[in-house]
């Protein structure tokens, strides 16, 4: 057993049409046993951007206090939010820099550009970054979320065709791994709104 | 506390390190990082450099990334290829091309290839391999082109014709049966992005498209995705379609984004936007 | 720095409030050769004297206007070889913070790194303020900037400011001289005009050092050539 895969997860990003969406499962558990299943792996950065973070739920909530805290030094300091780029290479340098000690988890970065482009990408857990026009994943279930997304995903969706889209990727995804599912949480961002909807699904 | 503080403090932290060689210990595998399986070359001819790459990022037996870029920045005249840990090659060509434009503001001259061999060689062999990059160097400087090795543990080539990652083998008997004197540009071009096809069919490390940069003394040209013999082959016209509200729904709410007041129609309909958070339950 | 208890800061406080070293070191800033910076619509110049006291030193060496970053220049009064070690620093963080971020240092936060660097050397243990006053001109997303900073670590925004032996002169020039209207070719022109205005013998080209930056965010200083240029158009 590796690490990463002590605690189960399943994290999606996908880009639509001026929007993007980000969606997770909700279990925690600790290997086949379930503990909760309303955990939180997709965190607000600021309204426009968000991470998810696959792997060691303990790194995982370690990893958030420190994102966040890095972006609130910043805000203070330049008076303005960052960028969903210069954040991901924050993240990356953070990972990095534990290059020989590195936390357990993997980031899916997803937010909106200040033209209101979409910008997703995700890293490796030492923070090698991918960037992607498309879609990308992470977790447990990331084998079967590859090709759930190859083949559901299309591209310029609007908000609402893009919530099915990411939402049935997620949970057929997730009933072919057993350390992930339980239900699911996605967040659709878009210029003006942000919707945020928890998925019925398979609790076994 | 004043550490906490310290935003940019330099060099790598080993705060958990014991932790994980604990989990270690209890027989817990250290996760797969994410690496370029790889097929990178270059070759020097008549008028510069030609270096190749191509485009597939592995992580275990998945690919995860199927057109990723893995030739580096270095200077305006010095780019490089890297195979290895992805984490790795990205960060340490960035680092040394960090140094070397701080060497050119304070010599006001062009960066040479060696030095930058000399950088990356010593930050290598420092790490003793753990470091685990594996990159092809190439550039033209003042002293003319120029095209080197350099393994993870910091030894180094000089050659005119190269290869690294695990479709190197593939590649350079490409280069092997091929590779003559004095090539011209388009020869070059060819005989690069025929070593790297050898890599992306005959190696399972690499794969996607071929990716090549041109250095000449006049400056580079970088031919992104020069040659894709990959294409998807299984588009659907129309791909899945599902019907809005197919996803069952436990709760949804709805937060407006933008300016915290906005001047609204004072019609009976505009009063339903009163409420910033919307509940619906199903 | 302050590694021991014992290393004291020779900055320290008169009686009345003051710290006489810090004002000392704006003494040797106002002992310099006049440098000026003025901010247009779309660019900013700094310009300054390259006075040599001998004939005989080759004035190709010597540069006064030195690049931060591509789209960062700086230029000094006072102390050349203090003015180094600013740049050096100044240099280093603009590519710590490109290593952290991918992403160009704002000039507003580089001005406030080179300030924070300035006003530890008024309160640290072992060593002295520094000898100079910087222009910092940029050209980043939010426009055109000009900063200036000063020994005690205070720095401010300028449409257009002068430091040096000449300075009071120069300002009165440039506020006489300065709209808000002005784009990057008059106030090249402006900012020769003010230079000449106190200059001691003859202006020509190898003897002022210009640097500009436009929209284009690439800063550089002109050849002599170019400044000799803008010398014949202003006559």
């Amino acid at each position: 057993m590796s690490i990463l895969t002590y605690n189960g997860s399943a994290i999606i990003a996908m880009m639509g049409k001026n929007c993007f969406a980000i969606a997770s499962d909700r279990r925690l558990g600790i290997q086949q046993q379930t503990l909760a299943t309303d955990f939180q792996r997709i965190f607000k950065i600021h309204d426009k951007l968000y991470i998810g973070l696959s792997g060691l739920a303990s790194d995982v909530q370690t990893l958030h206090e420190r994102f966040v805290f890095r972006h609130k030094l910043y805000k203070l300091r330049e008076e303005r939010d960052m960028k969903p780029s210069t954040f991901a290479n924050l993240v990356s340098s953070m990972l990095y820099e534990k290059r020989f000690g590195p936390y357990f988890a993997e980031p899916v970065i997803a937010g909106l550009n200040s033209d209101g482009s979409p910008f997703i990408c995700t890293m490796d857990l030492l923070g090698a970054k991918q960037f992607s026009s498309d879609f990308v994943v992470s977790g447990t279930a990331s084998e079967s979320l590859y090709g759930a997304c190859e083949s559901m995903y299309r591209p310029d969706l609007e908000p609402e065709d893009l919530f099915e889209v990411i939402s049935q990727a997620l949970l057929s995804s997730v009933d072919r791994d057993c350390l992930s599912g339980w239900g699911g949480i996605v967040h659709i961002v878009s210029e003006n709104e942000v919707i945020t909807r928890t998925l019925k699904g398979r609790m076994d | 506390m004043a550490a906490v503080m310290v935003e940019e403090a330099a060099g790598f932290s080993f705060d958990l390190c014991r932790r994980n060689a604990s989990l270690d210990k209890l027989g817990i595998k250290p996760p797969n990082v994410r690496k370029t399986g790889t097929t990178i070359v270059g070759v020097v001819y008549k008028d510069g450099v030609v270096l190749g790459a191509d485009t597939r990022a592995t992580e275990g037996d998945i690919v995860c990334d199927k057109n990723c870029e893995k030739i580096h920045y270095i200077a305006p005249n010095i780019w490089c290829c890297g195979a290895g840990t992805a984490a790795d090659t990205e960060n340490v060509t960035g680092m040394i091309s960090s140094t070397l434009e701080l060497h050119r503001y304070s010599t006001g001259r062009r960066s040479r290839v060696v030095t930058a061999l000399t950088l990356l060689k010593e930050h290598l062999f420092k790490y003793q391999g753990h470091v685990s990059a594996a990159l092809v160097l190439g550039g033209v400087d003042n002293t003319g082109p120029h095209l080197h090795t350099v393994y993870p543990h910091g030894s180094t080539d000089t050659l005119p014709y190269a290869t690294m990652g695990s479709g190197s083998l593939a590649a350079m008997a490409v280069f092997e049966a091929k590779y003559k004197e004095n090539l011209t540009r388009e020869e070059a071009i060819d005989l690069v992005a025929s070593a790297i096809k050898a890599g992306i069919f005959n190696d399972l490390g690499s794969g996607s498209n071929v990716d090549v940069c041109v250095i000449t003394k006049d400056g580079k040209e970088m031919l992104r995705n020069f040659e894709t013999p990959n294409p998807r082959t299984y588009n659907r016209s129309k791909g899945y379609v599902f019907p809005r509200g197919h996803t069952p729904v436990l709760s949804s709410s709805v937060k407006k984004l933008g300016d915290l007041v906005t001047v609204e129609d004072a019609s009976p309909a505009a009063g339903e936007l009163e409420a910033m958070e919307v509940d619906q339950k199903p | 720095m302050g590694e021991s208890q014992y290393s004291f800061s020779l900055t320290t406080f008169s009686p009345s409030g003051k710290l006489v070293q810090i004002e000392y070191a704006l003494n040797a800033v106002n002992a310099g050769a006049t440098s000026l910076g003025i901010k247009a619509t779309n660019g900013v110049v700094i310009a300054t004297e390259k006075k040599l006291p001998s004939i005989l030193i080759d004035e190709d060496s010597v540069k006064k206007i030195s690049l931060l970053t591509e789209n960062i220049g700086v230029v000094y009064s006072g102390m050349g070889p203090d003015s180094r070690v600013l740049v050096r620093k100044s240099r280093k963080q603009a590519q710590a913070y490109h290593r952290l971020y991918e992403e160009n240092i704002p000039v507003t936060q580089l001005t406030r790194e080179i300030a924070t660097v300035m006003q530890e050397f008024t309160q640290s243990g072992g060593v002295r303020p520094f000898g100079v006053s910087l222009l910092v001109a940029g050209y980043d997303a939010d426009g055109p900037h000009l900063f200036q900073v000063d020994p005690s670590g205070s720095y401010f925004a300028w449409k257009a400011s002068a430091i040096g032996k000449n300075m009071v002169n120069a300002k009165t020039f440039l506020e006489k001289r300065y709209t808000e209207d002005m784009e990057l070719e008059d106030a090249i022109h402006t900012a020769i005009l003010t230079l000449k205005e106190g200059f001691e013998g003859q202006i020509a080209g190898d003897n002022i050092e210009i640097g500009i930056i436009g929209q284009d965010q690439k800063f550089r200083v002109l050849s002599v050539a170019e400044v000799n240029d803008y010398l014949a158009e202003v006559e």
